[in-house]
């Protein structure tokens, strides 16, 4: 019937391929060279809006209408939210308006992509630019941070006492105005996608500990309290620990802001009582608190306090939205609570790291016969005795990647990096093998690292050690679960004893 | 560490005047080029032990320079450290695969700076003395 209805269209317009079930039509359209689809919402091997949401997967560029029968409108107007152009009514299709459907379809689509470009590449352009006056802003910055604490070290002569207040407000303003432009190039990436997490095994204690002890001068200038208050054992997390950081500054210095002077903020750290795999970390200020209908907002990007008197300067607005970002992208979450006049408490979750999860693999590989488990120990240190932390770190990640090369097979694990252990980095595999291939991976270690002199040129040593751990002994009646939990504790408690026994000879 | 040779490869002269107070006040000679192209030039012609460049450089990427200074038969073992605007979290890995020893972000904290190229010259020496 509606080759019928194309019979007076002058041949050439249309061309017309009829398929009789979906499957064929998705195998048509992902082949490409389709212009328009018309489809029936009630093919044998299609299921309703389904339909419409497959056929639109496999080739979003290419217009779809929806054929419906006459008592299914609502339908219709549902598989227009799924991506259809428009629909028509079988039974009701009049000769002539089928091809001017068809044409207002596929006009409106080309105006569509058209405009979905056209945004694609002003965001583009938004992004270049903000990251391009970003890092321009960074360079006279730089000067003035060199000169100002060039002068303040007394590089330069004496100074008077008040000349040195006067550099160290210069000073104070010079790192907000990095931090504001780093929030910028955090945003920025943020909305394209492309903050870079690096997460790790990681203390959620530590970063509590750096972040009070850094704003600790604020803190007392305003005449706060700032307190850590944190659980006792509390497990340790899988984030990017510079990331917590920045969270937690974020979080405490806008608590100083809005707490008046004799006021108390307190950081806290503790296991979530609703999920055992996530710890709460918690800002808790005196302060002004906020109303109960802008707990959401404030996480908005460009959201500002309407009354910030108390707050001093405003900034940028970008603080708790980059927060939310960074929480999110490592799988937590972040909240406020509060009322007016009682003080805010900020809450965001991170997960906790499990060993069990990581090791699951090889811990439970099917049909390994002996059941032999090998922890391999890498350890990096310094001739010197000392290796800054951007030193360090470019190693270790080095070292990392060399390490994942010697991995036996997919089932094999490099452990995330697990915590400093004095002046030494410790790496931990865990390997499905026995004392003879635990023999053979040192081997291959060895090989990788020797025939790459330039990783470990700069004065550093790298040594290899083996532990066999122990038969883990299965009975029947156990789940996978118990056994997994058993084989973690040995490996962890293997672990922990590698790591204090480090931070001994260390002196730590 | 007195007496040892840095060249700074930055094409903001004030940015080089002020690591050139900083180095020289603990004790460091210093040379400078201005972009990609002479810095291999100043590199040859000064024998310095170190070099500290940006990335964001004139006649070339800062990239494209440590690539034609580890590639050089004689330059090559001199440790590199860039200190750069552009983003460390997104070019350290680059730098550090190109053959930068380390990667600081401007603007950098003064300790640090002192404390890496300390590190990267004791390192370099050790690794010159016969064993």
């Amino acid at each position: 019937m509606l080759r019928e209805m194309f019979s007076n269209e002058s041949t050439g317009s249309f061309e017309l391929t009829h398929v009789l079930r979906l499957s064929e039509a998705l195998a048509l359209l992902e082949k490409g060279g389709t212009d328009i689809v018309l489809l029936d919402m009630g093919l044998p091997d299609g299921h309703g809006l389904d339909t419409v949401r497959r056929a639109h997967a496999i080739a979003p560029e290419v217009p779809l209408i929806v054929l419906t029968g006459l008592d299914d409108e609502a339908l219709a107007a549902q598989a227009m939210k799924e991506g259809a152009q428009d629909y028509l009514i079988k039974g009701e299709i009049e000769n002539r308006a089928l091809p001017r459907a068809l044409r207002h379809s596929i006009e409106r689509q080309r105006m569509q992509s058209e405009t979905d470009l056209i945004r694609t590449h002003q965001m583009q352009f938004k992004d270049e630019f903000l990251s391009h006056v970003s890092h321009e802003l960074r360079s006279p910055l730089t000067a003035i941070h060199q000169f100002v604490t060039i002068l303040l070290d007394g590089l330069a002569g004496a100074l008077a006492p008040e000349q040195r207040q006067y550099l160290e407000i210069a000073l104070r303003n010079v790192k907000q105005l990095d931090s504001m432009i780093n929030d910028l190039l955090d945003v920025t990436r943020a909305q394209s996608g492309k903050l870079i997490m690096e997460p790790q095994y990681t203390s959620a204690s530590d970063a509590i500990v750096y972040v009070v002890n850094t704003l600790q001068g604020a803190a007392k200038a305003k005449g706060i309290s700032l307190e850590a208050d944190m659980e006792h054992g509390l497990p340790a997390v899988y984030a990017d620990p510079t990331r917590i950081r920045q969270i937690l500054v974020v979080l405490v210095d806008n608590a100083i802001k809005f707490t008046p002077t004799g006021g108390v903020v307190r950081v806290k750290a503790r296991t979530c009582d609703d999920d055992p795999d996530l710890l709460v970390l918690e800002v808790a200020d005196s302060g002004c608190g906020i109303s109960p209908d802008l707990t959401e907002r404030i996480f908005e990007r460009l959201f500002q306090a309407p009354d910030l008197a108390l707050a001093g300067r405003k900034g940028l607005g970008l603080g708790l939205y980059i927060c939310k970002e960074l929480v999110t992208l490592q799988g937590g979450r972040i909240w406020a609570k509060s009322a007016p006049k009682q003080g805010a408490v900020f809450s965001f979750t991170l997960p906790i790291f499990s060993l069990p999860k990581v090791i699951a693999p090889a811990v439970l590989q099917k049909g390994r016969g002996g059941r032999c488990i090998t922890l391999v120990i890498a350890e990096l240190g310094s001739r010197t005795g000392w290796l800054s932390d951007a030193v360090r770190a470019e190693y270790c990640h080095r070292v990392r990647e060399l390490l994942q090369r010697c991995l036996h097979s997919d089932l094999d694990v490099l452990l995330p990096k697990m915590g400093a252990a004095g002046a030494a980095e410790l790496f931990f595999m865990v390997v499905v093998t026995d004392s003879t291939g635990s023999e053979a991976i040192l081997k291959r270690i060895r090989e990788l690292f020797n025939g790459r002199e330039e990783t470990l040129q700069e004065g550093l040593t790298l040594s290899i050690s083996c532990r066999s751990i122990e038969e883990i002994e299965r009975r029947a009646s156990e789940s996978a679960d118990i056994y997994l939990e058993k084989a973690s504790a040995q490996i962890q408690a293997m672990m922990s004893g590698e790591i204090s026994s480090r931070m001994a000879i260390n002196g730590r | 560490m007195g007496g040892k040779k840095i060249l700074i490869v930055d094409d903001d002269p004030d940015i080089c005047q002020g690591m050139r107070v900083r180095l020289e006040y603990s004790g460091y000679a210093t040379c400078f080029a201005a972009d990609a192209l002479s810095g291999v030039a100043a590199a040859s012609k000064e024998e310095p032990d170190l070099i500290v460049l940006d990335l964001g450089l004139p006649a070339g990427d800062g990239f494209l320079l440590i690539e034609r200074l580890k590639t050089h038969p004689t330059l090559g073992v001199i440790p590199i450290i860039v200190v750069s605007a552009r983003d460390a979290r997104a070019n350290r890995e680059r730098a550090i695969k190109a053959g930068a020893t380390a990667y600081l972000q401007k603007p950098v904290d003064n300790a640090e700076f002192l404390a890496v190229i300390r590190q990267a010259l004791v390192a370099f020496t050790s690794v010159s003395l016969p064993e």
